[in-house]
């Protein structure tokens, strides 16, 4: 029982990757996605894993499953019927949601309609006060009987969010409501906001419940078909799913809180990012992973990516923030920029380029690929400068058309800003690299960390083709592009520890706060979360706990997140709690205030497992030196460094062995994606075959 | 010197930085300040000018009273102290409401930046602070003195000195001193971010000046708005409108002037000034002017000078639209925020599918007391009535218009006041009807759970004028505010005793278009989801169909 699995399942390709813990060995796949039922790829890219590295499944210890069905599920508005028990005049929370305006000048701007219709969602006589006090009693349970059975027989409900005001506070009338639910309606699936994430503010917490229930039956349904798929090829290990904040949940808490899975995808880059720079020995990284239609981009500090606990998802409105639900889960704190290689490049209001956020998607796709398409892409910009190959694009599987690329771009960037098509293409490209610098710029400012300390890990599609140029714009030394990086996610799962996190609201003023009541909330906090894990077969003295406190100084808004160093006797971080909050704030903001009073907002705690296969080492199978050197050729790219269009050499990743060097300008191109070295750049391969640029001085 | 010149791709990318300079500015603002207007309604405004004075980037969040206001506070600022006297460190400030934003409650803080020796630009940053002193924030003063603390313009710091005397002379003066001195030190702190991060940005691009690329900015901005206006039909279009003031009401009237590829607006037939403090510095009524011409023509391009130029404005001197001092202007929005509905409502037949119905608008309630606890509170609650409809698009239901806040969720509001929320709920067909409806406005009831006498002062209006409809929608309704179930009036003030229950019915927003050509699966929808009642299905949209 000496093997793990990750299985990734992405837009396009399903990622395997195979590791025995005992030798350090990797065995990896890749295959299409089946979009329809997703866990068809799942079972048959297991089985053929297995066969090709010759592991019979029974060897399998634990299979760890990333997967975007549940953004998908909301995205695509693809979840269940969903009803809302909820405190009697509140129903419509929902609709009244933050009654702001989140762009100030366009008036058609639009908000996301909530997964419950206002007719199903079903008051109930019941009130706690802010400090969970009731001021009336649960009553009439029964009177809710015939609306949910109407509901759920005309509507089709299959799950109920259960919704009450004060319910972090005291969960008491919500846990009544569940269990009667449960005993007068066995088969609905049921989700109570103060289980779901018991922040204060009911908008978030609601709406997160509610998208809890919305994807509960569809992951249930998932997950039934991949267990027992897995079952049927004999496999009797422990199976985990990924969730957003970088750790893995067993499926019944999976299934309990499926909307803790919304970023699952992502996460596995972030934390294959995590992993490399661990192995390589940088403590600060910017991950960046840039595909068809978005990038993503996180900071890795000390070896774990950042986290939060609030992301927005399913946009209505051109990707604004505002337009989407805000949803309250643990999740690795991700910037997301609407700009990849589908990006489409226009000519804005103002007569400026601009490139994204719309998108020619996979269908019709970018000029270049022939399918119809015709308004030009990042895509269709890096094969005009000569960055991507027409006909070694995909391993050579997909021909791409230049002409008719550069034609598109002549006519609709070019004859605009009287350009030929080569330097509008370099305007999109160079475009493009300025809006992820900016982003990451923001994104690190506002999280004081500065980013000219990181490396940058750059994958997927387009990620390693504009890495070097975002790493020189924001002055960063070094640019990482992983072997494989498609199946490297899937790897990726496999560092990932078992974990939950807990939150509980509690606004406490730091000067009313003794010293004991500080360690036994935290205590109980903590062997709460742990309770979650405990049940779903973790050992308990494998467990530690990591403890956050959201501060701020009172009367202020914004809270600050001050994290106790891991191990920390919990005395002692209380007896220091001052001066750590001071310095967390000041981290960020730049500044602190003596003598002003201080409060704790929110009290967090992660638990989690060991971090399996500890050990940095791996290695790949099946990567040698074919005979004829690494090198392909040239082909002719565009550096304005270098003034003109020039023969550059172009390599083959797959040749390519550990110590080789490459000195750019320089093409190395895999199957899914091409590394760009500038003029100046140097590569050196390492000894798990990552192509590691060190970039040369600014010209 | 000859001015650098930018194609059109780098010149995108220059743009886009400094505006996400301003913005950059701004977050480091918001997260230093200490006052929930600058918080959570982003009640500020942060903006990088060139050399000249041109404006060329505003942090794209902010509320419409800020639009423009700024390179005007600049140019009286630069009267004061000439550019060629003005040190690197120094800091200039100024809150008169005729050479700032219109209230003394909003402060202007300025820095020149400095670059090998000269300036090469001016960042300045506004936000409204948590007291000025005087009668505090209410529409009940009758002149400016009873209003606060006025600072003419005057330097903060001198060469990296702050003023001592002028800082003490402020904390003496204000009731949380605490906070209005941090909050007034979060602005210089954020415009000296500003000036370090555009030296950054000039070195990294190797721009000497940013006069090239401000004529660039500026003028491909003015055309946009030119080649916008040119689409107006030509033609003097006219509204007239009543508002609630505080004793008696007031007549706004408007005669918009579009001529080819400009437009001013006039506002003669305007009420005189009052003596409460609801006046509207001329300042603030061109701020509103640009911000609805803005949005009815040029919503998606960046705020600079360019988009100031094509728009001219008068008022008559000493009318409620352009008071003198000393009248008193403490609550000038809530008169000046009627200028977008008038506005909108003369040219509704010249842009009908740009114009959107009137809203129902904000409602703010200040209270202050003792909570169970024995704690002293002074929070303000905000909520909103519904948006109005557009041609082709429905109104949001509580939604802000034309300001912009965020609503107070209900579980915070009960921990920090003792005030106990019995309902928020959707107002069933308080959106007015349309082919468009209106957004809907919401029923509140709040009740007095401390255990001590409260006060609580409204500052709203919308009680007597519906949100209006146009091309054929209706309006929407009326806002209510109650008081134990008695009609009280929307700018007062009031004791609420022990148990005592306010009851706000927030306005809907008006619809558009004839409710009849309303697609019946809409009809039908709006029904099966309780936003309209069957009554209302009948009598407005002819329809009889089920639920």
């Amino acid at each position: 029982m000496d093997y793990r699995a990750g299985i990734d399942i992405g837009g396009t390709f399903t990622d395997f990757a195979l590791f025995n813990d005992a030798t350090g060995e990797v065995w990896t796949h890749k295959q299409l996605t089946t979009p329809h039922d997703p866990s068809i790829a799942v079972i048959e890219g297991a089985a053929r894993l297995l066969q090709d590295a010759g592991v019979p499944i029974a060897d399998v210890a634990t299979i760890a499953h990333g997967t975007t069905l549940v953004t998908n599920a909301v995205i695509e508005r693809k979840g269940a019927s969903v009803a809302m028990v909820v405190t009697r005049g509140f129903a419509d929370v929902l609709d009244i949601a933050y009654e702001r305006r989140y762009d100030l000048f366009d008036l058609r701007l639009g908000f996301p309609t909530p997964v419950v219709p206002r007719n199903l969602r079903f008051e109930v006589d019941e009130r706690r006060a802010y400090d969970g006090a009731v001021l009336r009693p649960l009553a009439n349970l029964a009177a809710l009987q015939d609306r949910l059975a109407t509901a759920i027989a005309q509507q089709k409900v299959e799950a109920v969010a259960i919704c009450l005001l004060h319910s972090y506070v005291n969960a008491g009338h919500e846990e009544e409501i569940a269990r009667w639910l449960r005993e007068t309606f066995p088969g609905l699936h049921v989700s109570t906001s103060a289980s779901v994430f018991p922040f204060m503010r009911e908008y978030e917490r609601w709406t997160t419940t509610c998208l809890n229930a919305y994807v509960q039956p569809v992951v249930d349904r998932y997950l039934s078909l991949i267990e027992s798929g897995l079952e049927r090829l004999g496999f009797h290990g422990k199976f985990f799913i990924m969730s957003s904040s970088g750790s893995t949940l067993a499926p019944a808490l999976a299934r309990r809180f499926p909307v803790r899975m919304l970023e699952s995808g992502p996460a596995a880059g972030a934390l294959m990012s995590a992993r490399h720079g661990r192995t390589l020995g940088e403590m600060q990284v910017l991950s960046f992973d840039m595909g068809g239609t978005t990038a993503k981009g996180c900071i890795i500090k000390g070896g774990a990516p950042l986290k939060t606990y609030q992301i927005e998802v399913a946009h209505v409105h051109e990707f604004k923030k505002g337009s989407g639900f805000p949803v309250k889960i643990p999740v690795i704190d991700m910037i997301e920029i609407g700009s990849g290689g589908g990006s489409l490049a226009e000519i804005d209001a103002r007569g400026v380029l601009r490139v994204g956020p719309r998108s020619a998607g996979a269908n019709p796709g970018p000029v270049c690929y022939g399918l119809g398409g015709e308004r030009p892409t990042l895509t269709d910009a890096n094969l005009i400068l000569g960055y991507l190959g027409a006909s070694s694009f995909l391993g050579g599987r997909m021909r791409l058309n230049f002409d008719g690329a550069a034609a598109a771009m002549g006519r609709h960037v070019g004859q605009a800003t009287g350009m030929d098509a080569l330097h509008a293409a370099w305007g999109v490209y160079d475009m493009v690299c300025e809006d992820v610098a900016r982003a990451f710029r923001v994104h690190a400012s506002e999280r004081g960390v500065d980013y000219r300390n990181c490396s940058m890990i750059a994958f997927g599609g387009s990620g390693p083709v504009l890495g070097s140029r975002v790493a020189h714009k924001l002055k960063i030394p070094r640019v990482i592009c992983p072997w494989g990086a498609g199946v490297m996610s899937a790897f990726g799962l496999l560092s990932s520890p078992q974990g939950f996190e807990l939150v509980r609201s509690d606004r406490t003023s730091l000067a009313s706060l003794a010293e004991d009541t500080f360690c036994e909330a935290l205590r109980k906090l903590a062997a709460e979360a742990s309770a979650y894990l405990e049940a779903s077969g973790a050992k308990p003295g494998e467990l530690t706990h990591r403890f956050a406190l959201d501060m701020r100084y009172e009367g202020q808004g914004y809270e600050v997140e001050v994290r106790l160093p891991p191990g920390t006797h919990l005395g002692a971080a209380y007896r220091s709690l001052p001066e750590s909050f001071a310095a967390a704030y000041q981290e960020v903001f730049g500044l602190s205030f003596t003598g002003r009073p201080v409060e704790i907002v929110n009290w967090k705690v992660e638990a989690e497992g060991p971090v399996p296969g500890r050990r940095a080492a791996y290695h790949l199978k099946h990567s040698s030196r074919a005979a004829a050197g690494a090198s392909k050729g040239a082909r002719a790219a565009y550096f304005p460094e270098l003034g003109i269009v020039q023969a550059c050499p172009v390599y083959d990743r797959y040749a390519l062995v550990a110590g080789d060097t490459v000195d750019g300008p320089a093409l190395v191109e895999e199957n899914e994606s091409t590394c760009v070295l500038l003029p100046g750049d140097r590569a050196v391969i390492d000894r798990q075959l990552n192509l590691v640029i060190e970039l040369g001085a600014p010209s | 010197m000859s001015r650098q010149t930018f194609d059109p791709i780098t010149l995108g990318i220059l743009w886009d930085r400094l505006i996400s300079i301003a913005d950059e500015i701004v977050n480091s603002l918001v997260r230093t300040s200490f006052s929930t207007n600058v918080r959570e309604s982003y009640d500020l405004s942060c903006v990088v000018f060139d050399a000249g004075g041109r404006s060329l980037a505003q942090g794209s969040y902010s509320v419409p009273s800020f639009t423009g206001t700024a390179p005007d506070t600049l140019r009286h600022m630069l009267a004061r102290f000439p550019a060629d006297t003005l040190q690197e460190g120094d800091v200039v400030i100024t809150n008169d409401p005729w050479l700032g934003t219109g209230h003394l409650f909003d402060i202007n803080v300025m820095q020149p930046v400095f670059r090998d020796g000269r300036i090469v630009a001016y960042v300045m940053s506004i936000t409204h602070l948590p007291d000025i002193g005087g009668g505090g924030f209410s529409a009940t003063a009758r002149t400016v003195y009873e209003e606060g603390l006025c600072l003419p313009v005057s330097k903060l710091y001198r060469a990296g000195q702050v003023d001592e005397l002028l800082v003490e002379l402020i904390r003496t003066n204000v009731r949380v001193a605490e906070e209005t001195v941090g909050d007034l030190m979060a602005n210089v702190a954020c415009t000296t971010v500003g000036g370090r991060m555009i030296n950054e940005f000039m070195s990294e691009y190797r721009i000497d000046s940013l006069e090239g690329l401000s004529d660039q900015i500026v003028q491909l901005s003015e055309q946009a708005l030119r080649t916008e206006i040119c689409k107006i039909p030509d033609g003097i279009y006219r509204n007239a409108i009543d508002v609630e003031g505080v004793a008696g009401n007031l007549h706004l009237a408007c005669a918009i002037e579009v001529k080819g590829d400009t437009v001013h607006v006039d506002f003669t037939g305007t009420s005189r000034c009052v003596d409460v403090a609801i006046n509207v510095p001329l300042c603030y009524t061109r701020a509103m002017v640009c911000y609805s011409i803005k949005v009815l023509t040029t919503p998606r391009i960046p705020n600079n000078d360019g988009s100031l130029l094509p728009i001219t404005l008068s008022a008559p001197e000493g009318c409620v639209l352009n008071p003198k001092p000393p009248y008193a202007t403490g609550g000038r929005h809530v008169i000046g925020h009627f200028i977008t509905p008038l506005m909108f409502g003369a040219l509704a037949e010249a842009m009908p599918d740009k114009i959107q119905a009137d809203s129902g608008m904000l409602n703010l309630i200040n209270v202050q007391g003792t909570t169970r606890e024995g704690k002293g509170v002074s929070s303000i609650f905000f909520c909103s009535g519904g948006f109005g409809a557009l041609a082709g698009k429905d109104g949001a239901a509580a939604t802000p218009s034309p300001s912009n806040m965020t609503g107070t969720p209900i579980e915070v509001w009960e921990n920090l006041t003792g005030l106990f929320i019995e309902e928020k709920s959707l107002l069933p067909d308080s959106g007015g009807s349309g082919e468009f409806r209106g957004g809907l406005g919401q029923r509140i009831r709040m009740r007095n759970d401390s255990g001590h006498t409260m006060t609580a002062s409204c500052i709203a209006g919308r009680t007597e004028f519906p949100p209006r409809g146009i091309l054929g929608g209706r309006d929407g309704s009326r806002r209510v505010v109650m008081l134990n179930g008695e009609v009280i009036h929307p700018k007062g003030r009031y004791l609420l005793q022990p148990g005592d229950t306010m009851t706000l019915l927030e306005p809907g927003g008006g619809g558009v278009g004839d409710p009849r050509q309303r697609p019946r699966e809409k009809v039908q929808a709006d029904l099966a989801l309780g936003y309209i009642s069957p009554e209302a299905a009948l009598r407005d949209y002819g329809y009889e169909g089920q639920t």
